[in-house]
């Protein structure tokens, strides 16, 4: 019933020249409007396709790390750049999902990764559902601060409980989660990176084209006017809590990776430190774009990695101080300087007839 | 029965300390319509010049009296530099305010590296009354939240700069338009709600001791306390911190620590859930 309600929403939409048809109608007009953001876009995932041959093999190692806290960036994105969601408890969902997979092979012995992905992708998914039908849907609308603090909280719970629960390994977490096989095959370095790669591509794909579908463009609708998108008839908080899963299940997946990534779990994995560092992400790296937010995991993992043991006290002083000059001075973090503000917020290179869109400022 | 009360006691002087940390918190909220993040780091601040005072020689009430002016300071500067950037944009303000929250931690942390400092109590010792030993500490913890309450409630109520606050929470707009300064006024309020923070912080110390994270506990707890309450208003957050307050210090003495602090966390989300405005929604005081 849900599903039907947002299918029949998005085609009463589809009004006359809306649909992607006008093709030819974009290419009149695209001179005057150069793309920037794909020619990012292919920037980003050549470089990781061919990173493995150029680095030595302990960056390649760092290299997919970056792969899979760009997944766990863009599903936060998601929910927050594009739906206007703030989530504050995003690591939950890679958490929850890590520590299912390390027990799936401490306990279960089962290390496939026919098994474990879908595993993975199933807990975040099912997670977030729970989480985001409890703070999202209901009879009153939530506030942005509610749905905020649930999520703070379920985060902040999430790690203490992990944290003093000897099942999970408590402040230890768990170690020695194997390498990743499908039969007798084992994923190590290189197969390892090859297959977040293409992970991280595919995810990558399929968020580029939902938010480009009409799903996306009513999500973004959402963001930027939510009470004339209720006016309209959409059903707002349905809308989100299908965003939130989604993302969730993102969240979950690059959680899974994580784990096999570096061999064990621990209790921050879900804890508010890292849900706020994925925000820290995306707002540095531009929100609402997607590849913002990997280019914002690139800029700041690679940072913290060649500063941070020359300044080890100094440097989360840093960050946050970073984290506070984009918010007064930067919204539009990183992928702003590149990227024109049209093109960012904008139609995705596909003008309507509505030809200019309202301000998005708030949100952005 | 010797055990029930001072389980009692020790109920009462935890939810006090909350209702401290939440009332700065909530005169904040109410006012500007923003959730400040850093007010669990306003804590730590008031614990850490009080450890600092003390380290300095100062007697530790001493330590403590400069605690909340000091953070108040830090406060007033913060507001005029920052946070009046963000007044109207609840989501910006979370984001910014949580920025400076990982400033003031961090910059925390790295004076006093990773380790719990002590501040001994400035009254050790305990009350004994029929055979039950109060600390004194705590009584006098109970005694300062109950003056601090009835002072706030007296300054918003009785006085004419009361009235002015007052006024600009209910329509910023005429009362600029009648002539009080709004800038003015969140200023100062920004100010008192950081100071209070800081001397929760101050009277805390001596029984959590001083470590880079004690703000974050006290940050989730105390907005759990301002929104089941309901921003808005003076009486709700310190009633929903009574509440949110009690609950996690009662239950552990039935249920085992870290499921008791879970099971208030879910508790309050879903009362808040059942009662979006607050517990005192439609009954303005």
């Amino acid at each position: 019933m849900l599903n039907g309600g947002s299918t029949s929403h998005g085609d009463t939409m589809t009004a006359p020249g809306t649909k992607p048809a006008p093709l030819a109608g974009s290419a009149s007009t695209a001179p005057a409007l150069r793309r920037r953001l794909p020619l990012v876009e292919w920037a980003v995932f050549g470089a990781f396709a061919v990173l493995p041959f150029l680095l030595a093999d302990f960056l390649t190692v760092f290299a997919s790390r970056l792969m899979i806290l760009a997944l766990l960036a863009i599903s936060f994105d998601l929910v927050y750049g594009f739906a206007g969601i703030m989530s504050f408890g995003q690591a939950l969902f890679f958490g929850a999902a890590g520590y299912s997979v390390a027990l799936l092979a401490r306990d279960l012995g089962v290390s496939s990764v026919l098994v474990v992905l879908p595993a993975a992708l199933g807990v975040g998914l099912v997670l977030s559902w729970l989480v985001s039908s409890f703070l999202l849907l209901g009879r009153h609308p939530p506030s942005v601060t509610f749905v905020a603090l649930g999520t703070l909280t379920a985060a902040f719970a999430a790690e203490e409980l992990a944290r003093s629960w000897y099942y999970l390994g408590g402040q230890n977490g768990i170690p020695g989660v194997p390498q990743l096989t499908l039969g007798h095959f084992e994923f190590s370095d290189l197969a390892f990176y090859y297959l977040v790669f293409a992970l991280f591509a595919a995810v990558y794909l399929l968020c580029r084209a939902l938010v480009r579908s009409q799903f996306g463009l009513a999500l973004a609708g959402i963001r930027d006017q939510e009470q004339r998108l209720g006016f309209f008839g959409y059903r707002i908080d349905t809308f989100k809590t299908i965003i939130f899963t989604i993302a969730g299940a993102i969240a979950g997946l690059a959680g899974g990776l994580y784990a096999y990534h570096e061999g064990f779990v621990w209790p921050s994995m879900m804890g508010v430190v890292l849900s706020t560092q994925i925000v820290l992400y995306c707002l540095f790296g531009g929100v609402g774009t997607l590849i913002g937010a990997v280019l914002g995991v690139i800029a700041i993992e690679s940072a913290t990695y060649a500063l941070s043991e020359q300044l080890p006290t100094i440097w989360p002083v840093v960050l946050g101080i970073i984290l506070l000059v984009v918010i007064l001075f930067r919204p539009t973090g990183l992928i702003g300087l590149v990227v024109s503000e049209r093109e960012r917020t904008g139609d995705f290179g596909r003008p309507g007839p509505g030809a200019p869109r309202g301000t998005s400022s708030d949100a952005a | 029965m010797a055990t029930a009360f001072n389980a009692l006691f020790e109920i009462l002087s935890f939810t006090s300390i909350m209702v401290l940390v939440v009332l700065g918190l909530g005169i904040i909220a109410s006012m500007m319509g923003i959730f400040n993040f850093a007010h669990g780091e306003f804590v730590l601040l008031g614990a850490y010049f009080t450890w600092l005072g003390h380290a300095y020689g100062l007697p530790v009430w001493l330590a403590m009296a400069f605690a909340p002016v000091a953070v108040g300071v830090i406060g007033l500067a913060l507001e005029r530099l920052v946070i009046r950037r963000f007044y109207d944009r609840p989501v910006m303000a979370m984001l910014g305010t949580y920025a400076l929250a990982v400033v003031i931690r961090e910059t925390v942390r790295g004076l006093i590296g990773g380790l719990y400092l002590n501040v001994p109590a400035p009254l050790v010792g305990s009350v004994t009354v029929d055979g039950m030993e109060f600390a004194q500490w705590r009584l006098a913890i109970i005694a300062i939240t109950l003056l601090v309450i009835f002072g706030s409630w007296a300054l918003l109520a009785m006085t004419s700069f009361g009235l002015r606050v007052r006024a600009s929470l209910e329509n910023p707009a005429l009362a600029r338009a009648s002539g009080i300064s709004t800038k003015a006024i969140y200023a100062i309020t920004f100010t008192f709600g950081a100071a209070l923070a800081g001397l929760a912080g101050a009277l805390v110390v001596p029984i959590f001791s001083l470590f880079a994270d004690l703000g974050l506990r006290f940050l989730i707890q105390g907005f759990l306390g301002v929104m089941l309450g309901g921003a808005g208003s003076f009486v709700g957050p310190i009633l929903g911190a009574g509440v949110v307050g009690s609950a996690s210090a009662a239950l552990p003495w039935v249920i085992s620590p870290v499921v008791a602090d879970v099971a208030v966390f879910v508790a309050a989300i879903g009362l808040m859930k059942l009662l979006p405005n607050g517990m005192l929604a439609g009954r303005r005081v």
